[in-house]
């Protein structure tokens, strides 16, 4: 008998290549695809009517002069209204005035919120629910109530402020208390959300990380310096973001009730001169300059911020 | 190395109780399985070893010192978790020596150690990378590494394979047996994979609601269950349980039920009663119709390749008969069994307790 060793090939039903593969036609395919778009769409409307067409709107009357009024001609003036916004010492004052507000927001917005979470983890069930819902309060506090009743603690002639520390400082017609004021009185009205920003921070901590450190050997104190807080630093640059960002957004309606900028502009910050330059001195094109100005500085921080959050995120999987 | 005893050890949450007044000693050195089915209480139970759950009674001794209420960090107890729970934002070096860093070891004490650790365990081109680069396999070493370095009194693993494939799951097995014979280690081992608890184990403990089923050996455990939970637990498929009765004949005993009826190994006639009759299906054996003690029909055959599973109803009841390949069944077969009387185990229907031959002592005459 003769015969040969042969390689087991693997069996196809039959030779060639595959015929191609069924399509459905061209309008059920696009009814398929268009779902996804559908529902975006909403959220796109409302970005473009009320984000994307002022901004572009801004950015346009920037190089224009106008009194806000109807009847009145817009007229284009290129860049005067940046030469004249660069000019001023308004624009360099109210700057330095952010960054205190920004400073003076950290405490309230990050290292306060930080140990009131890093505390309060053990409190659970309705009694944690019920201290996390008298943290948030404040935040329910329309800002235009809470600042009159401020209004009311800070009076300089029967405020319950001065009356506890014994001083007849007039908090809000000084230059200094002015500015404190605003800066507590906007502090107290955030750390709540800040706090719940911090909770849900730490209870995405897999607690198994703080198990797995106390059985290693790690103290409390250790365990919170080495893994907790590390972990949470996501989340701390989150907070630091937001406080960049927004503070100056959070004092507007404090400062417009409580100071209206003053005394003598101690309180005006970018935001609070760019509405005075648009709706007091009617000069629309500078405040829409200052507004371009001041969109692109935060946008440029913000991109910086984000960098720096994405180098300390450690994407735990 | 060291002894851990659990005295009445009890955890509840609310109205559950999740682990049930639990008495263990865990000699020196042992490979003590902690196995049982999701919910059984075995991770609670590791859990308050560690001092992570603080127990709702009972105590836990180690070598003889009263730890019930010591915090996990003066424990000298090594912990691997089923997350493996390496800290995301440090490398593999700096996990691997936490415990060390914790202990304020000198850096280059800590140093020498991380890298005869690493080396140990194949890890030493590894130690500048973050657990996310790492594989599965990697971590569950990272895992272990961490739990090695500072030369615990035991070590407490909570289902640490469970993560891995199939493949990489047997060589790490070995591999954790390996460095167990080398170290001498005291180690718990929780798991709900019963080949993980008949291969590593030096005794398993079977839980089940919290309760402690069987301590023993792996081969007491398989041979002798202590209940119909541990029959119905063990083996793949686990043992064959039917209602039958005791019915005394010729002065022996026999175990009837429908299209039963077998010799049982007692030499003696017992009184009849209800009982619950298990036999594995590898000991079920085919035979002539003339010859067998069970007749039913097949319904379906498994092939697993070198034996093959068939699945019988016998009255009411399935049976499972495990033989090698080819059987020779079909299914709407009828099919005719037999089992060796020492095969056959005999559990109490209402707890599922095994009863056992006991004989009566001889009276001593004065």
């Amino acid at each position: 008998m003769t015969g040969e060793l042969v390689e087991v090939t693997v069996d196809r039903p039959a030779a060639g290549t595959p015929a191609p593969a069924a399509k459905p036609p061209l309008w059920q395919r696009f009814l398929r695809g268009a779902p996804p778009y559908l529902y975006l769409t909403p959220a796109i409307v409302l970005l473009v009517v009320w984000t994307y067409r002022p901004l572009a709107q801004t950015f346009q009357l920037s190089f224009h002069s106008w009194n806000l009024l109807p009847t009145s001609p817009v007229t284009e003036v290129g860049f005067a209204n940046y030469e004249r916004l660069l000019d001023t010492p308004d624009l360099g004052a109210a700057l330095w005035r952010t960054v205190v507000v920004i400073l003076g927001m950290l405490p309230f917005t990050l290292v306060i919120p930080v140990l009131v979470g890093l505390l309060s983890r053990r409190v659970r069930g309705r009694v944690g629910a019920a201290y996390r819902a008298m943290v948030f309060a404040p935040m329910l506090v329309a800002p235009v109530a809470g600042a009159a009743v401020w209004q009311w603690l800070l009076d300089p002639t029967g405020g319950v402020v001065d009356k506890v520390i014994g001083s007849p400082i007039n908090w809000l017609h000084e230059a200094g208390p002015a500015q404190i004021a605003i800066i507590v009185i906007t502090g107290w009205h955030i750390v709540g959300f800040a706090v719940l920003v911090v909770s849900a921070g730490l209870t995405g901590i897999n607690p198994d990380y703080s198990a797995a450190a106390e059985v290693d050997g790690a103290s409390r104190a250790q365990v919170t310096r080495w893994i907790t807080l590390p972990l949470l630093s996501p989340t701390m640059a989150f907070l630091v973001l937001m406080t960049v960002l927004l503070s100056a957004q959070w004092t507007f309606p404090l400062i417009d009730t409580l100071t209206q900028g003053g005394p003598v502009g101690a309180t005006t910050n970018i935001y609070y001169l760019l509405w005075d330059y648009g709706f007091h001195s009617y000069d629309a094109g500078l405040g829409a300059a200052a507004g371009v100005l001041f969109f692109v500085g935060f946008v440029v921080l913000a991109a910086g911020l984000v960098l720096v959050s994405d180098r300390l995120s450690t994407h735990d999987d | 190395m060291s002894r851990i005893q659990l005295e009445g050890l009890t955890r509840r949450f609310g109205s559950v109780t999740a682990v049930d007044d639990i008495w263990l000693d865990v000699a020196d050195g042992e490979f003590l399985v902690l196995l049982g089915p999701s919910g059984c209480g075995k991770s609670t139970l590791l859990r308050m070893i560690a001092g992570l759950l603080p127990p709702t009674g009972g105590r836990v001794l180690l070598d003889d010192t009263d730890i019930t209420h010591t915090p996990p960090r003066q424990r000298d107890l090594a912990m691997v978790f089923q997350s493996y729970a390496l800290y995301p934002h440090l490398s593999v070096a700096r996990n691997i020596g936490f415990p060390l860093r914790a202990r304020r070891l000198p850096k280059a004490t800590a140093q020498a150690k991380i890298a005869d650790v690493a080396a140990v365990l194949d890890l030493t081109e590894l130690l500048d990378r973050k657990p996310k680069e790492l594989s599965g396999g990697q971590r569950q070493r990272v895992a272990l590494g961490r739990a090695l370095v500072r030369d615990p009194g035991a070590f407490l693993m909570d289902e640490p394979l469970s993560n891995l494939d199939a493949k990489l799951r047997s060589s790490t097995r070995a591999e954790i047996s390996a460095l167990h014979q080398r170290l001498a280690a005291t180690v718990v081992y929780v798991t709900h994979d019963q080949v993980e608890a008949m291969t590593m184990a030096t005794r398993i403990v079977l839980l089940d609601k919290g309760k402690l089923e069987q301590v023993g050996t792996p081969e007491q455990v398989y041979d002798e269950p202590a209940s119909t939970f541990v029959a119905g637990f063990l083996g793949s498929p686990p043992m064959n349980l039917v209602p039958a009765s005791l019915a005394p004949a010729d002065g022996r005993t026999r175990a009837r039920g429908t299209d039963i009826d077998l010799l049982l190994p007692f030499a003696t006639e017992l009184p009849a009663r209800p009982v619950v009759l298990g036999v594995r299906p590898e000991h079920l054996v085919l035979t002539t119709p003339e010859d067998a003690g069970i007749r039913g029909v097949v319904r379906a055959v498994e092939n697993l390749g070198s034996e093959e599973v068939a699945h019988c109803l016998v009255g009411d009841d399935r049976l499972c008969l495990r033989g090698p390949r080819p059987l020779g069944l079909r299914a709407g077969d009828p099919v005719h069994l037999r089992a060796a009387p020492e095969h056959l185990h005999l559990f109490d229907p209402d707890s599922g307790r095994r009863l056992a031959w006991q004989p009566t002592p001889v009276a001593t005459s004065a």
